[in-house]
This record gives C-alpha cells, structure tokens and sequence, in this order.
C-alpha cells in the first residue's frame, strides 16, 4: 500500500505547454506513474454539459464538468471546472451528471462535485476519486494529471497496460 | 487537495489468508461480510492464484458483480502479540441478505472502525481510569474491580439493591450480542436483584412493542423475503433507505419496480394475480425511502404526513374504512382472533358506534391528514385483488411510531389494523419493526415490575447512589436531556468535590478499600452519585465518570446476534485482539460477580456470594451457552412455533454456527420432536399468535385525550407564539447512533460536521435562513445550536433535527413526558423556537455539501 506519493516538477516542461498553478507559480506537486493526458478544453465546455474521457487508461471513465460555481481543487477563471472519476465508489456504476451534481443510477449515491466528490446521500463511503487538472492558459487545454482516491473496481490506479 | 488522506492502492490479501465471516456490526439488516487478516509486509498478487480472492486483479473489475473492495474496507491493526495486521472487511456475496454484495455507507466503513494505533480510533479506552479530582488515572483491573466490588457490595449493604442504578446495552451488533446481554442480566438481576435498570435507548426497564407483544405478536415475526413478495409496503415512521439501507435497495426497491414477479408466482396462490407493488409512506416527512420510489412511479406512492403524536388515530380511522367497506378478514377474525376482546376493539378503535364521516372527519382533524388518503390507504392495505384474493400488505413501523405519544396504544393500533385485514402469517404479509440495531436479548427475569420505574426521574430526584453505564451514551441520548446531564453533573461532582477534600488527619486513601469507604461516606454525606462508565471509548457521559472501564466489540470477540428482518442468528466472528487491556462486557461482568462472591466470602457471607455462582465462564461461547439455558424447551412441532420466545436458541453452539456461515439460522430454533433436529423459523404466527390460547388478543384505545401537558404546554397563550415550531428529530444515512466510530473518521465528520435541523423554504425565507447558516433550536426545557439544511423534506411549520451527534442532540428540547402504560417517552415531538445565529462558520459552508438529500431526479 501507499499513500500517494508525490513529487514536485514542472510538468508543464514535461508536456511542452505553461501551465498555471492555483495561486502563485510555483512549481506543481503531482504523484508519480501517473499519465498527463490531455482530456478536454476549458473553452469548449459550457456550464451543466458533462465531458466525458477515460484515465488514466482506457477502462476508466472519467467526468469532466464546469460547475458555474466555484469549487473545492477547481480551475479556470472561476475555478468551477473539475474532474471525478465516473466510477460510483459504491459498486462501480457509472454516475450520471445531472442538476449540478453526480447520481448513481443503481442504487441513488449522490457526491457532490463542488465538494470534492462529497458523498451526501446514499449507500457509497468514500468520496468519489477526483482527477488532478492541469490548464494550459494559452491554448486552454485541460490535463488529467493523477487521480486522489481508489478508483472503484481497483486495487490500484494504475494498472499495467499490456 | 482532498480534504482528506486518500490512497490510491489498496494492499492484496496474499494467497492462503484465512478468511473470517462477520455480519456488519451497525443496523437491523445485518449484512454479511468477510475477514481477511494478514501480516504486514506480506502483500499477494494480482494474477488469481497469487490472491486470496482468487481472482484477477490485474484488470477492473466489473460494476455490480465485481469485488467490492475500497479504500474504507482496509485497516492495519496491531495485535496483542506486538505484530500489526492487514485488515481487509468485504461485503459477501453468498448471504441471502445483502444480495450481490450489497453494503451500506456504514458497512462499508466496518475496516475504519477498527483499533489501529495510527488512525483516529487510537482514542479507544485501553486502560481502567480512577477519576482523581478532575484527571484520569489508570488503573488495573485488579484494583478497578476491587473498588467497584466494595462500592456496590457497600451501597448493597446499606441500603439494598434500590440504590444501585444502571443503564445498560440490550441490543444485537455492535457492541452487544448473546453473551454481553446475558452477563449483564445476570449480574444485575440475578445477582443483585436491581430494579433500577434502563435500557440502553430510554429511561426504564421495558419494551417498545408491549402493545403488539400483548396481543400475541412479537415485532420481528415476519421475515425479508416477505418485503419481496408483499403487494402494498407500508413503511410507518419508518426512513428505510437510510436506516435499513440494504433491506430497501435488495429486497423492497426490486419488488416495487417489478423485480420480484417470478418469486410472487411461485408463492402466491393458484389464479391469485401479480399486481404492480404500491408504497405507502406515512411520516411528518418526505423521506428518501419515499422519493426515490415517488421518482419511479409517483402513482404507485401515497404519502401521509400526519401531525406529530396522532398516528394511533389514524390507524384506527384507516381501520374503520376497512372494516365499513368490508375488507377485514372475517376468517381470521372468526378463527384466530379473540372474540371476547374483539367487542373492546369495535367499541373503542373502531368506534362502530359512530357514523364513518363524523368519525373520519374528526380523524381528518387531529391527524391533519385528509379523508381521501385514509381512505385511499386503506383501499391499498386491504382491498382484495381481482378474484378475490386477499392483497398482501407488508407493514413495517419503526422509531416514528415507538417513539412516538401514547406508545401503548400507537402500536397496539397499527398491529390491529393489519390483523384485521388478515396482514400477519402469509407470504408477503406482516406488521412489525424494521428495528434499529440488531437483536440478542437474553436475560434471567427482570426483578420490577410493570410498567417500570422510570430511573432517569429515580436519579434527577435524587435518588440512587450508584449508577453504571454500560455501552451508551445517555448525555446524548436520553430524552429532557439537558436536565439530565445537568443534574447527573451536579451529583457525580458532589461525590468529587467531597472525595477531593484532603483529610488531614487521614491523607489520601492508601487503597482501594480506603477508598471504597470514603465514597460510601460521601454519597451517603453530601447526596451524591458514584458513577461508573464502561464504553470502548470516552464518550460524553464518561466526562463525569469516577471509573471508566474499557470493553472490547465488535471483532475483538466471537459474537453472535440476530439480525431484525429475518431473526438470522450468526456467528460474527474474532478477528483481531482488543487494545490495551480492553475486555469483552461480559468479562466485566463476569469479573465482577466473582469479586463480589470473594468479598461476600470472606466475611463468612456464602449466601450472598452464592448468587454469583456460575459466572466462571472462561469464554465468549461458555456464556452464550449459558444463556441458551434460560429458554423455554423448544421441543415443540411446528405448529408450536409461537409459544417460544422469538430468539430461543437453545441446543445451538458455536461449531453449528461456524458450519452454517452465512446461512445461519432463522430463530426461534426448535428442536423437532419427529426428527430431533434443530430448525429454524422462517416466518412466524402461521398458525397461532403468541399467547396462551393462541389467539390474537385485541385492545380498545383510548379516545384521543390531547396531548400531554408536557407539551400542550407550548400551544397556548404567548407560549404558542414564543415557541411556533413543532419539532421532530430521527437519523442520517452517514453516521451511526451518536457517531461513536464515525466521529473519528474524518469524511463522515466532514459530510456531517455539526448537528443539522431541517427547515421547510417558507419557514427559511421568513427567518431569513440559509443552508449553512447555524441556528439554535430552543424551549424551556433546553437548548442547542444546529446548522441549517433549507429542504422541502421538512413539512412548513415542522422543523427536523438530527436526535444526536458528538456536537450536541436535540433531546435536549424533548420532554419529560413518558407513556404511563410502558414508560417510554415520546422523543419525536417537542415544540420550539428558531433562532438565526449571528454569523456563519464558514469552514463548514466550504467543506459540507447542503444539496438536496431527496431529490434524485
């Protein structure tokens, strides 16, 4: 077992693109193993229509939404833009975005996504994964850079790929 | 980022780990779950030859038929061998209760709740604590039990068992079980004939069910496949979803939504018709348990919101519809039924003697629910289906109801309604408790009488010298609560104070028999209370505690409980050691007799000491074999079934029960008289109620009297517009009881940080409250401070809080009113004023969702 480690770099330098931390410009702390993936762009997406993606591979679906309000590890101008893995962390389901918020079709888990994943109403226990974001200011750009939780259905994130 | 540590790898159990069963310690369902404990700096592999679970974990795995195995399923413990342990806690997928591995938010955090010295739960009691002025010194239980022996032996002596008090855990799970339940019986009653005894929940000596118990029906006869194949579900002051949650989503959801019809055709009757399941929810309330369906098919619901403490009148008018259309049993009536008390019933529930619209238009007005519901619900409950087959009705009623005015006769009412429409005995039918914990009650007879002294008003008034605590937490959860923590303060400290004045003549007490003497010359001096708290943590009442004693739970014994859906008795099994010196209550206990019976010896007394005789049990299973002696014989053929006591066991140990995992057996247990063979019981009243004759007895309630003075206190003159709200309190999904465990935990603190109240939107815009603003609730009985959730859940003019929380309870606002026919209180309804605080926290604004808890459209 580990904690996730983490280690500083610019992974801005790695990827080729600046990249704006939250707050002052210091470098940005992310874990190891985990890819940088490219997952949307923050000038495409619109307030309340989720984007989906996979990460860190390809069996792990991933939501990404702006929110229209701020929150807790956003980023963009109104740091309301954020990302979860899609995985209830009940059962596995997939949670639909819907009126703000995540729902679990299978058996009515809701998280909050402004609340990092909170877990506020249902059979779920722990808060759903949310995915680290980085956002290249010049093209808009958004990263998937780790994952803070246990996806659901793993025993760990990064599995090997063959 | 997170607000919390999170991992994102969680330790594989390596091949050949011993895997444990164990049912969830927390709610009435009683999922299954599996132990796996390994050493740490072992780990297994992915491929499913290199794991325990013996599959591959190289890939994800699939939603819903996978393993379920998340970071809050994961703990490392250490052991009383100095090694640390990898503890892995899974639900099952082999019990017939938590279907395809179903769990709870609470289940699912079985792992987190266990002792690790490198987690929050490091604050478990480990040591016996000697309360010195105001620090806590530890002590062993040599001297512990010493001083507790001359202490009680004293107070004994003096005055006789009268002045011993104690409120104790009666319950299954947790930190109950047989054997805790059964110790505490005998030590108490057995040995020292105490009367004055609470349980656990409420201030006296009693049952919540006396008014279907005294009618032949004990509360957990029916059994959850029922929830399966019933054509109406009646969830009565009852929130499934949140406090039976997996008995909701496998059993009661799939049968609304269709899920069940091949079951129903196997079991229902030649020609009988599948109907598509209706849901009645009757609750001040709108409930998830009620939304979600309500989401699925609104036509299919009906949603009574009666006015708090008439839900007896209601039952009855719902009643009375049935029997005015002709849709009572008459068959069950002529041939189970007691025809001599059937008159009682007529003439007082059923009011024959009053015209059906005067009698429902009076319902209509003290129950504020309108005449087209009552009828409606009684058309869903009773009303045969096409052909004339009898509707299968389902009724399950919990704290809403228990807990609510005049007990007796608001449970007598709902189990008659259901009799009379012939809801008890059939496949799909019943009328009893989703129940809160689970169920292990067994007890050598109670020395009081009935109905019992109420001990919380004993100990206000001054009475009782010695008052011990065990496995509860009465500054939280017992009702008119700030009186009571006040006054239980008041006492403990007069006993404090008097025992820190130095005696310059004698010194400190060089022992703990020199100290046994000075607390029986200071309660006896200064009016005082030696209070003893036995508890695996320091909790609340503990603070004022002159003795603390550390219990073992939940996985630090092999236990054994029934669950309340379907009286399963399992084995819940040892899987890691207590810490410190922590002992199982029944050890206590056990400890204790035996340091009576030396004390009693040794002044040449062995009549006394006699009474303790039997308490040298050396193991967890001596003592639940013990307690199986206090049954009934069970040799009885099955017809019989009702004339034992719903959890006989007799004849079961403890390898039957390692044989039969996760299967268990359904109680009561009988020993067939044909094959001599153990056999359980599936559903129960089949045949016979539970009473001497057999027959079902009724019971006339009394006519609607107002309420209690206690109450209607508030409803008049300026005290009416001082105090405008009416309150109503109960439970959330993520915490349990008064947060014990979850209170070290930091994503449940922070889903749930402070207590909360809910108030309906008018009521918020009028008070100009938000969601996240604080609020204190107040009345003349007490007061607290609670964080506002503005939600349509809340009925206009009816506030709900959370009953308790490590941040405070709302029993503080809740009367002293107790029924007189059994002593238990009416918890669920107060009246109180609402009042914004200055201010916010604004921490708790950031960090704690407030969206909507019922809607899930």
């Amino acid at each position: 077992m580990k904690v996730i480690s983490r280690r500083s770099v610019l992974k801005a330098g790695v990827a080729g693109a600046v990249f704006v931390a939250l707050g002052p410009s210091f470098a940005q702390e992310y874990p190891e193993d985990y890819p940088l993936t490219v997952i949307g762009n923050a000038n495409d997406l619109e307030v309340g229509q989720a984007v989906y993606f996979t990460y860190p591979d390809g069996q792990s679906q991933g939501i990404l939404v702006k929110l229209g309000q701020e929150a807790l590890a956003g980023v963009g101008p109104e740091r309301d833009i954020v990302a979860y893995s899609a995985a209830c962390t009940h059962m596995g389901c997939g949670v639909q975005f819907k009126q703000g918020r995540f729902v679990c079709p299978c058996h009515n888990s809701m998280f909050d996504p402004a609340v990092n994943g909170q877990v506020y109403q249902g059979l779920a226990t722990t808060y759903l994964p949310q995915i680290g974001l980085a956002l290249d200011e010049g093209t808009g750009d958004l990263s998937a850079a780790f994952v803070e939780g246990v996806i659901w259905g793993r025993v760990d994130n990064v599995l090997p790929q063959d | 980022m997170a607000l919390y540590d999170r991992q994102d790898e969680l330790p594989i159990p390596p091949k050949g780990t011993e895997k444990r069963n164990t049912v969830c310690q927390y709610c009435n369902v009683g999922c299954g779950y599996e132990v796996y404990t390994w050493p740490v700096g072992t780990v297994g592999g992915k491929a499913p030859s290199d794991n325990a679970f013996g599959i591959d974990l190289s890939a994800p795995q699939p939603p819903l038929q996978g393993l379920a195995y998340t970071e809050s399923m994961h703990s490392v413990v250490t052991n009383r061998d100095g090694r640390r342990y990898h503890v892995v806690i899974v639900p099952t997928k082999d019990s017939a209760i938590n279907l395809q591995g179903d769990h709870s938010s609470r289940g699912g955090s079985n792992a987190q709740t266990l002792f690790s010295e490198s987690r929050g739960t490091q604050e478990r009691l480990k040591y016996p604590l000697l309360r010195v002025g105001d620090d806590f010194h530890a002590i062993t239980w040599d001297e512990a039990l010493r001083l507790l022996g001359r202490v009680i032996k004293g107070v004994h002596g003096r005055y006789g068992p009268d002045e011993l008090t104690a409120k104790a855990a009666d319950h299954g799970g947790a930190n109950g079980g047989f054997a805790n339940i059964y110790a505490v019986g005998r030590l108490f009653f057995t040995g020292l004939g105490m009367k004055y005894v609470a349980m656990h929940n409420r201030p006296a000596y009693n049952s919540e069910v006396w008014g279907s118990r005294d009618r032949g029906v004990h509360e957990l006869h029916y059994t959850a496949e029922d929830a399966r194949l019933c054509d109406t579900l009646v969830l009565w002051g009852a929130n499934s979803y949140e406090t039976s949650t997996v008995f909701y989503t496998e059993h009661m959801q799939p049968n609304f939504q269709g899920g069940t019809q091949s079951e129903k055709r196997e079991v229902f009757d030649d020609g009988e018709p599948v109907i598509p399941t209706r849901l009645v929810v009757v609750d001040p309330r709108r409930t998830s348990t009620l939304t979600i369906l309500e989401a699925i098919d609104p036509s299919r619901t009906l949603h009574l919101r009666p006015n708090l403490g008439t839900d007896y009148v209601l039952a009855n008018a719902v009643a009375r519809v049935i029997w005015e259309r002709g849709w009572q049993d008459q068959e069950m009536i002529d041939t189970r039924t007691d025809a001599a008390t059937f008159e009682d019933y007529q003439e007082k529930s059923l009011q024959l003697g009053k015209p059906l619209d005067e009698l429902l238009g009076e319902a209509e007005e003290i129950t504020g629910v309108p005449r087209a519901q009552i009828e409606q619900a009684a058309e869903w409950i009773a009303a045969p289906k096409e052909g004339g087959f009898r509707n299968r009705t389902l009724n399950i009623y919990e704290k809403g109801m228990i807990w609510n005015y005049k007990n007796y006769d608001t449970i007598a009412a709902l189990v008659q309604m259901e009799v009379l429409a012939g809801n008890i005995g059939r496949p799909g039918t019943g009328c009893g408790r989703q129940g809160g914990h689970q169920e292990s009650y067994v007890r050598p007879p109670y020395p009081g009488g009935r109905p019992p002294p109420n001990v919380d008003k004993y100990l206000l008034d001054g009475n009782g010298k010695f008052y011990w605590v065990i496995a509860n937490n009465p500054y939280l959860s017992t009702p008119n609560n700030q009186l009571f923590r006040k006054r239980i303060h008041e006492r403990t400290l007069a006993l404090t104070s008097f025992l820190s004045i130095l005696d310059e003549s004698a010194g400190e007490p060089s022992s703990m028999d020199e100290l046994a003497d000075r607390v029986l010359q200071g309660v006896e001096q200064t009016g005082g209370l030696f209070m003893v708290v036995q508890d695996i943590y320091q909790t609340e009442v503990a603070r004022d505690a002159h003795l603390v004693l550390p219990a073992a739970c939940w996985g630090e014994i092999d236990m054994t409980s029934v669950n309340c859906n379907s009286r399963l008795l399992r084995l819940y099994e040892k899987f890691m050691d207590p810490p410190g010196e922590a002992i199982a209550d029944w050890d206590i206990m056990a400890r204790t007799g035996r340091q009576l019976a030396e004390l009693y010896e040794a002044e040449g007394d062995g009549e006394s000491a006699q009474r303790f005789a039997g308490m040298e049990w050396q193991s967890d299973e001596d003592v639940f074999l013990a307690g199986g002696q206090e049954f009934e014989s069970n040799e009885v053929p099955a017809d019989m079934e009702a004339s034992l006591h719903p959890f006989n066991y007799k004849g079961v140990d403890y390898a039957m029960l390692r044989e039969l995992g996760q299967q268990g057996i359904q109680t009561p247990i009988r020993r067939d008289p044909q094959s001599g063979e153990l056999v359980g019981t599936k559903r129960r009243y089949t045949e016979r109620f539970g009473t001497e004759s057999g027959l079902f007895e009724w019971y006339g309630t009394d006519a609607w009297p107002g309420f209690p003075a206690e109450v209607q206190k508030y409803l008049e003159g300026d005290k009416a517009e001082r105090y405008p709200f009416w309150m109503t309190t109960g439970r959330n999904q993520t915490i349990w009881q008064s947060a014990y465990h979850q209170r070290h935990n930091p994503e449940k603190m922070l889903t749930v940080p402070l207590p909360y109240v809910e108030l309906h939107p008018d009521d918020a815009d009028r008070l100009s409250i938000e969601s996240g603003d604080m609020v204190s609730l107040f009345n003349e009985e007490g007061n607290g401070t609670f964080v506002a959730y503005v939600t349509e859940a809340a009925r206009p003019g009816m506030v709900f809080a959370i009953q308790y929380h490590p941040g405070g309870t709302s029993n503080g606002m809740v009367s002293p009113y107790t029924d007189p026919k059994t002593t238990i209180p009416w918890y669920k309804g107060a009246r109180v004023a609402v009042r914004r605080l200055e201010g916010t926290i604004g921490s708790v604004k950031r960090t704690t969702s407030f969206r909507s808890q019922i809607d899930f459209s």
